[in-house]
């Protein structure tokens, strides 16, 4: 195993890690999600070398590195807020760690140059950061920690400040950066979006403790516990293209077919995800505009608030429904019955 | 038209500057020009004035080498008597200067420590030496407490950054830490400048105000007052003020700019446990 992280408990007064414990393979993605105050940004820092575990042991590479100092640890950190050092310029901000390895000056420009041009920032490095973009300035923090070539690099929240449109812009630039770099990545965010774009492993942190570990779509559609299910919400589906339209593409989910409104290239595995508030419950065949009907049965009928949460299995797949109680007694939808599930193609979102 | 209370507010507030104003301009308005040079030239002015510069310089450099690192560990470390020593910093706002003075006298008079220092031929109590540690002891929180607010607004995810691209404490410190601080330590030394060369009641008290010989500004226009020495005291009033002036003015300008970069103000705070 590259990373093992064992039963690492931290306390700091007012908050506890307990007991956390994760692998993560060489040149894996995990993205680390859970509610605000989890302790995300605290395990992450725990790792870089920000503070000292009461127990348990971080093991890269098989070294030990709880007994080393962050500047020996050969782990990377990028903040959602850039911290780009302000009283130097872009190229000294990338320069700062390859210097300490006391490389040659040309030596030095060669990583600059090519570290760059994967991230597309040749023509700021004589810029200052107060002078930069937020997307801009984030290009700068991940080219600065990627250019020492890490064996981990730690992102937090990386692209929570930025819009919409440059998140993606990062996230396909941080993928291609990932390739060319090979390097592993622990990445901390709200945002699902970046799970389906970019995680291999995903982990849900909640209140100190690491609760479910797996692939995306294990953890979207099958969560260890309500918790998970309810911060997750969404469905994800593990799909091929198997007919490509003008208006979108019919899929094939673990035999389950379904119509999408994305376009893609046939015979490609994507990942969809479905809202669960975008299904429509039905008793009966019903003929509507919606493309996608299917016939299922209720494993599961929860009420929590003013949500009552369904699971239907339709097939292979299990999907999850959301709506209100009082629907729920009106359709007297309880465990065993039969419905059918309605939604558009439109709602089928593909994320990779 | 009817006195509101902001109309009495910003009265009062005029008042009062006015009133100081004025009793400043007297400084320059009263004397004669001719006596003031007169003052200016004469040996126990030129002596005063150089013991002062000299004092304050070297207690500038004691204090600010000293405030940094104390003031970097108060808001980076936690550590066993941390509370203690951060209520140093608070303590200049109330501690009356005199008795700073007798305390230092009696330390290096009366106690064991004293009588050892003088063995080794360090010799605090009526000497210039004596000037230099109570200058130091005056200044030194005014200086720690400006460069801990200068620290704490730095996010020490900076340093964190600084530290997994390969660098250790102390050069994180000097190629990071020292660099943003940079505004809010030059403020520090302006104004533990300015508090040397005023700083009366500690040193009177434990350097002796000798004619002289421990003669440093203040004391020299204490002193001149009491002979009725007017023309004297009002020379030296006259220097310290414009050393005072542009400090404050030094200090504003520093502390203007400051404000204009606060854009790094951090979100989060918390406190490194491990180094
Ligand atoms: N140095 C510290 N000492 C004590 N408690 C702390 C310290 N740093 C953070 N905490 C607390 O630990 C908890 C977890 O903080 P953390 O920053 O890891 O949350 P997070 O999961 O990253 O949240 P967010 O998604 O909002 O960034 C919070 O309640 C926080 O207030
Ligand atoms: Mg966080």
């Amino acid at each position: 195993m590259f990373l093992k992280i064992e039963n690492l408990s931290i306390d700091l007064g007012e908050f506890k890690l307990e007991d956390a414990s994760l692998s993560v393979e060489q040149g894996e993605y995990a993205v680390l999600i859970g509610p605000t105050g989890s302790g995300k940004s605290i395990l992450l820092e725990t790792i870089a070398g920000f503070y000292r575990p009461e127990h348990g042991s971080i093991k890269l590479k098989d070294k030990e590195l709880t007994v080393l100092p962050p500047e020996k640890r050969n782990v990377s950190v990028v903040y959602q807020d850039y911290m780009l050092f302000p009283h130097m310029n872009v190229y000294d901000n990338i320069a700062y760690g390859i210097r300490k390895k006391r490389r040659s000056e040309t030596d030095i420009e060669q990583s600059i140059e090519k570290v760059s041009n994967v991230l597309k920032i040749k023509h700021l490095l004589h810029r200052h950061p107060d002078t930069l973009s937020g997307g801009e300035q984030q290009r700068v923090a991940i080219a600065r920690a990627l250019v020492v070539e890490p064996e981990l690099l730690l992102m937090d929240e990386p692209f929570s400040a930025l819009d919409i449109k440059t998140r993606e812009e990062l996230r396909t630039l941080v993928k291609d950066a990932m390739n060319e770099y090979r390097t592993t990545v622990i990445h901390v965010t709200h945002d699902f979006e970046d799970v389906f774009a970019l995680a291999t492993q995903v982990a849900v942190l909640h209140e100190g403790k690491i609760i479910q570990v797996g692939t995306p779509e294990e953890v979207f559609s099958r969560p260890v516990s309500e918790f998970v299910a309810d911060f997750v919400g969404t469905n994800a589906l593990r799909c091929t293209i198997e007919k490509k339209e003008d208006s979108g593409c019919m899929l094939n989910c673990n035999g389950v077919k379904l119509w999408c409104a994305d376009s893609g290239t046939e015979g490609d595995s994507v990942t969809v995800a479905i809202r669960p508030e975008s299904i429509i419950i039905s008793r009966e065949m019903v003929h509507t505009s919606a493309r996608n009907v299917l016939q299922g049965t209720v494993q599961s009928v929860v009420t929590r608030g003013h949500l009552t949460w369904v699971t239907v299995k339709v097939q292979n797949i299990t999907l999850r429904v959301v709506i209100t109680p009082n629907s729920a007694e009106l359709l007297n939808i309880h465990e065993g019955v039969e419905v059918y599930l309605i939604f558009k193609a439109s709602g089928v979102r593909m994320v990779r | 038209m009817q006195l509101k209370f902001r109309h009495f507010c910003i009265i009062l507030s005029l008042i009062f500057t006015f009133s100081l104003i004025v009793a400043i301009a007297s400084l320059f308005i009263v004397p004669s020009p001719s006596e003031i040079i007169d003052s200016m030239r004469s040996a126990e002015m030129i002596y005063s004035l150089k013991l002062t510069l000299i004092t304050s310089s070297i207690s500038t450099v004691i204090v600010i080498f000293t405030a940094i690192p104390m003031s970097y560990a108060l808001s980076r470390y936690s550590f066993w008597g941390k509370s203690i020593v951060k209520s140093i910093i608070d303590l200049p706002m109330a501690f009356p200067e005199l008795v700073l003075g007798l305390a230092l006298l009696l330390l290096f008079g009366k106690t064991a420590i004293g009588s050892a220092l003088s063995y080794v031929g360090i010799n605090i109590v009526f000497t210039k030496l004596g000037i230099v540690v109570a200058q130091v002891f005056t200044a030194l929180p005014f200086a720690t407490r400006i460069a801990y607010t200068t620290f704490e607004s730095i996010n020490p995810r900076y340093e964190l950054v600084s530290r997994t691209l390969g660098y250790g404490e102390f050069e994180t410190f000097k190629n990071v830490t020292l660099p943003l601080a940079k505004d809010g330590i030059l403020a520090s030394t302006i104004i533990t400048f300015a508090r040397c060369v005023g700083a009366f009641g500690a040193v009177l008290i434990l350097a002796g105000g000798s004619y002289m010989n421990t003669e440093v500004l203040p004391v020299t226009l204490y002193l001149n007052i009491s002979y009725g020495n007017i023309g004297m005291a009002i020379t030296s009033g006259i220097v310290l003020i414009i050393v005072s002036f542009i400090a404050i003015y030094a200090f504003e300008k520093l502390e203007g700019a400051k404000n204009v970069s606060k854009n790094r103000k951090p979100e989060h705070r918390f406190r490194r446990v491990q180094t």
